[in-house]
């Protein structure tokens, strides 16, 4: 019986389906931030980041109506703070989201008003967090990163006298 | 020929991509023999979907033959064996799946439940907050927390019966020695147990 030769059009048709597959592969597990990656053109922040530096208490909710107690607990956090200190580019030393070494961010503006707290570049990026409120004493962050934000939460930092 | 080397190197290529793509390797916490210690951290924030928090097999909820001379509405935990029984008349218990302390967090002793919470807040244990400094020291309860739906407080030590969102580690010895349950079986446990409730912890059944 002859064994007939598979056409080159066979090879390329399996070529691409493994690659598909392994590109599939790929994004069903790792979080997607499509509008998130691309970020906006950043503007100079009206926030400085002078006013991040210190030691703060550190706690998360993920209903708004745990906040108030939240923002309690974040105030008992003082004996295990965290600190910020300042970077040498005008930034601040404070970790990425599942980083386990400090590097330095910067604070971003954007045309919208919203600052972002993340790496230099475009603003509003999956890495960035967003500073959705700040005081001399405290500030509040969300995640950009929808996977980030629904595993950390919105985070609230106490500053510690 | 070209034809030849070109196919090659596309297969080659797509091989390649295979195997560096993270998400195709196997998870080397995915331990299949309940009886070894399981690698794993706590997840914050992650949440299963029914059909991970549907337990099979051994661990189901149900209910078992149990001989004891433990009064029924008592609790019993046998370390050793991940289950834990909620006492029923006529030589009967209801039988859940649970996770148990790692080696060298396991105890034993007999006690009192003393309090209990829905929704439980989450402290990450110190050696957690060391390797990942970022973490928020308190997280409030809710979907998503690591200690579940519920909490039973057991009194005269640092330990509780909680849920979990990480229903793979049932059947497991993970915990700091705590007992965890899924959410549905600790719910559901949580509903028949009142504060006093007497529970006896075992590293294994008597013979």
């Amino acid at each position: 019986m002859p064994i007939s030769m598979p056409s080159t059009r066979y090879f390329f048709l399996v070529a691409a389906s493994i690659f598909t597959v392994a590109l599939a592969g790929c994004n069903a597990n790792q979080p997607i931030d499509a509008g998130a990656q691309q970020g906006v053109p950043a503007t100079p922040s009206k926030i400085a980041s002078e006013r991040l530096v210190g030691r703060w208490g550190v706690a998360a909710y993920h209903q708004d109506s745990a906040r108030q107690r939240t923002e309690a607990e974040a105030r008992r956090q003082c004996s295990n703070p965290y600190t910020i200190k300042a970077g040498q580019n005008g930034g601040v030393l404070m970790h990425l989201a599942d980083q386990s070494e400090p590097q330095e961010l910067f604070l971003k503006g954007s045309a919208s008003g919203s600052t972002y707290l993340g790496p230099a570049g475009m603003a509003a990026v999956a890495a960035d967090r967003e500073i959705v409120a700040i005081s001399d004493n405290s500030f509040t962050i969300k995640w950009v990163s929808p996977d980030n934000s629904s595993r950390y939460g919105t985070m609230v930092y106490i500053r510690c006298p | 020929m070209k034809i030849i080397k070109l196919q090659s190197l596309c297969l080659a290529a797509a091989a390649a991509w295979l195997a560096w793509c993270p998400a195709a390797k196997a998870d080397p916490a995915d331990a299949s023999d309940p009886q070894v210690d399981m690698q794993i951290d706590d997840q914050p924030g992650y949440q299963p979907s029914a059909e991970e928090e549907q337990l099979a097999g051994p661990f189901e909820r149900q209910i078992v033959f149990f001989r004891t001379t433990e009064a029924p509405g008592t609790i019993v935990v046998h370390t050793a064996d991940r289950y834990l029984y909620l006492v029923q008349p006529n030589n009967r218990a209801i039988r859940y799946g649970i996770g148990v302390g790692r080696d060298g967090f396991q105890w034993a002793g007999i006690r009192k439940i003393i309090q209990k919470q829905e929704w439980p807040d989450w402290r990450p244990p110190p050696e957690m907050i060391q390797r990942q400094p970022y973490l928020p020291r308190f997280m409030a309860g809710g979907p998503g927390n690591p200690m579940g739906a519920r909490a039973l407080y057991i009194g005269g030590t640092v330990y509780r019966i909680h849920g979990t969102n990480q229903p793979q580690t049932i059947g497991h010895a993970v915990s700091s020695g705590c007992f965890r349950l899924v959410n549905a079986d600790v719910t559901d446990l949580y509903d028949r147990v009142p504060v006093g409730t007497k529970i006896v912890v075992k590293q294994a059944a008597d013979l």
